[in-house]
């Protein structure tokens, strides 16, 4: 088992509390709405949030902010790297990336990332979702809280520069968003501390 | 064959985002919350005033004030905004959430936050919201500080429903639902008063500190300090708590009522540093040699036997010096805490009859002062002025630029500040 400790505890921080040992809010449920994954075939987000522990994040194919995508890249990386190496977590673990550029991220586009990504894919599947237009993707910012905003400075010289927030929902099996990790709480540590308790939680993880 | 194609495509978005521009902040104007968005490093555009009304003054009732604060504006220096919210119920401090799009307002009294919409248009906030069941849900009154964590808005009230002051955090998510309730410790060392929060994410560490209970923040302060008994009910602690179980881990002795408590900004800084109401000291939040996290009195505001009230702090982007308002002498201080361990003071002035908030920009080059503290606490007669004043700070003096008397212009007495920008219409 990867025993979260982070927060830097040697260099003087509080250590992660043990898995189960803390509660976790129900922040809100994950919102209701309508994506896309490899084809124009439309998919209820909600089958993406259910029925599996769920780590989601906003990003865009073109994205310029290397406090944002590229955080939760990597971050999505390692996470998926402990659960194809843990049996605990096997089939428990769902990753999704849903785009904030649906003009430029089509579901053909997508596709090649979660190809990519189809190794281990038993273990802990990275679904990159989009949208049809942003008629459909605004509802599900406002809902999730996402506050995004196009840089038209930035964005003049060529693909369209977003500024966002950079959050990841950790969604539990009944789809209430339980974890909220920012820029500066993206801590691989705390997540699978957390992942941990929601299994214990539901009464699911192998010890 | 396939993780190199992952690889390959990770490492192109990767590339892709080298050499842009961070939109987000790892702190906001000095003191705000780490997890919030769009720092304002340039000039501020706007500042909402907390204001508490006042019988016979305007329509009485509590309100937001916004004021043009864009020397380029025609507007510069005056009130374009007020929203009264309703009755009097001692009006206190504010806190926006993460995204910056809302500021949650709260009451000491009647415990009513009020949440208003800024990031729409910060010109002219519209109130979305209204939370009346903090007591119900937690037992505590008087909500005090807003502390925005994602997604949700941490909340450190002052006491409770029996009034004496054991209180605690309570957790609502940015819709304003309730989610969880954290008492502060009130045994083995702790007394279970609140006052202030505030987070170091990267240490998963939150400290809180103390004040005092319904009792006596809403009572006359000159039969408060008459009455030995009750001037033992204030807090002579700070808690240190482990962020993610919201549960403490270590109380520590401050005495005298620490208040506002600011996290150093600067990278690979762990301390923080507050101010003692009632002892008049500057005291230092920090591991010692061991890795110990520990507290220490560094410095003396003022003269301690004159009781001068330090009330607000504000600490400079770069963490080497640190405001100080003095509430009875009305004096704003500067402190170098380059040394945190011995600040000294090396700038004093009497910016008013009565002060108590001070905000300052990012770049350290504007500080506001306004004059309210509480509405029982605040001087009577001719020294209870009611004034915002906005100065420049060009490294030697501090230099009036505008003030607003909020009696004058039928506003009230002026407590917390925020800053806005101007509004960006850019959307996807």
């Amino acid at each position: 088992m990867l025993a979260p400790s982070g927060a830097e505890e040697s260099a003087g921080g509080f250590g992660y509390p043990a898995p189960g040992s803390y509660r976790l809010d129900h922040i809100f449920r994950a919102p209701q709405g309508i994506v896309l994954e490899g084809s124009r075939f439309p998919h209820l987000l909600s089958s993406y949030t259910k029925g599996a522990i769920t780590l989601l994040s906003f990003f865009y194919t073109s994205c310029v902010d290397p406090q944002g995508c590229p955080l939760a890249w990597e971050a999505f990386e390692e996470v998926r790297a402990a659960a194809i190496a843990r049996s605990d977590l096997r089939g428990r673990l769902r990753l999704v990336f849903l785009s904030l550029d649906p003009a430029r991220d089509k579901p053909g586009t997508l596709a090649a990332f979660s190809r990519a990504y189809e190794s281990g894919s038993d273990s802990a599947r990275w679904h990159f979702l989009t949208t049809y237009s942003d008629f459909f993707l605004r509802p599900l910012l406002h809902n999730f809280g996402e506050e995004i905003a196009l840089d038209r400075a930035a964005s003049a010289a060529g693909a369209p520069v977003f500024n966002h927030l950079l959050k990841v929902f950790l969604i539990d099996h009944e789809g209430d968003v339980r974890e909220i990790y920012s820029n500066q709480s993206l801590d691989v540590s705390a997540i699978l501390g957390d992942i941990e308790t929601l299994l214990m939680e539901a009464g699911m993880r192998k010890d | 064959m396939q993780t190199n194609v992952a690889g390959r495509l990770a490492a192109a978005i990767v590339a892709a985002c080298l050499g842009a521009v961070a939109p987000l902040a790892r702190a906001d104007e000095t003191c705000l919350s780490p997890y919030m968005a769009a720092l304002i490093k340039g000039q501020e555009a706007y500042l909402h005033v907390w204001a508490l009304g006042e019988k016979g003054i305007g329509d009485e009732s509590d309100k937001l004030v916004t004021i043009d604060v864009d020397p380029k504006s025609k507007t510069y220096g005056k009130p374009i905004d007020k929203i009264s919210v309703g009755g009097q119920g001692e009006a206190h401090h504010m806190g926006f959430t993460d995204d910056r799009k809302y500021l949650w307002a709260g009451r000491l009294d009647d415990s009513k936050i009020f949440i208003f919409d800024v990031g729409t248009d910060p010109a002219h906030p519209k109130l979305v919201r209204t939370i009346d069941d903090l007591p119900e849900k937690t037992g505590y009154v008087g909500p005090h500080t807003f502390y925005a964590i994602p997604g949700r808005m941490v909340i450190g009230a002052l006491s409770n429903t029996t009034h004496d002051g054991v209180t605690g955090l309570a957790v609502y998510n940015n819709q304003g639902e309730f989610l969880s309730a954290h008492p502060i410790p009130a045994e083995n060392g702790g007394d279970g008063y609140g006052y202030d929060i505030a987070i170091n994410p990267k240490k998963n560490v939150m400290l809180t500190s103390s004040f005092t209970g319904w009792d006596n923040y809403m009572r006359d302060l000159g039969g408060l300090v008459q009455d030995a008994e009750a001037m033992q009910n204030f807090g002579n602690t700070m808690v240190l708590w482990n962020l993610k179980s919201m549960e403490p881990e270590k109380v520590l002795a401050v005495p005298g009522a620490p208040l506002e408590i600011r996290w150093s900004l600067k990278d690979g800084d762990d301390w923080a540093i507050t101010a003692t109401a009632l002892t008049s000291k500057l005291w230092l939040v920090r591991r010692d040699a061991k890795g110990d996290w520990g507290a220490k009195e560094v410095g003396t505001i003022g003269d301690p036997a004159k009781i001068p009230l330090p009330v607000d702090i504000s600490i400079s982007a770069d963490a080497k010096t640190l405001w100080v308002n003095t509430f009875m002498d009305g004096k704003t201080h500067l402190f170098d805490i380059s040394d945190p361990e011995h600040p000294t003071q090396i700038y004093e002035k009497t910016t008013g009859k009565q002060v108590n908030m001070i905000s300052q920009s990012w770049d350290g080059k504007r500080v506001y002062i306004t004059s309210s503290l509480l509405a029982n606490w605040d001087k009577k007669g001719a020294d209870n002025e009611q004034v915002l004043r906005a100065y420049d700070w060009d490294g030697k003096d501090l230099n009036l630029k505008f003030e607003i008397d909020f009696f004058k212009e039928q506003l009230g007495r002026p407590h917390h500040m925020k800053f806005s920008a101007a509004a960006d219409k850019a959307s996807p």
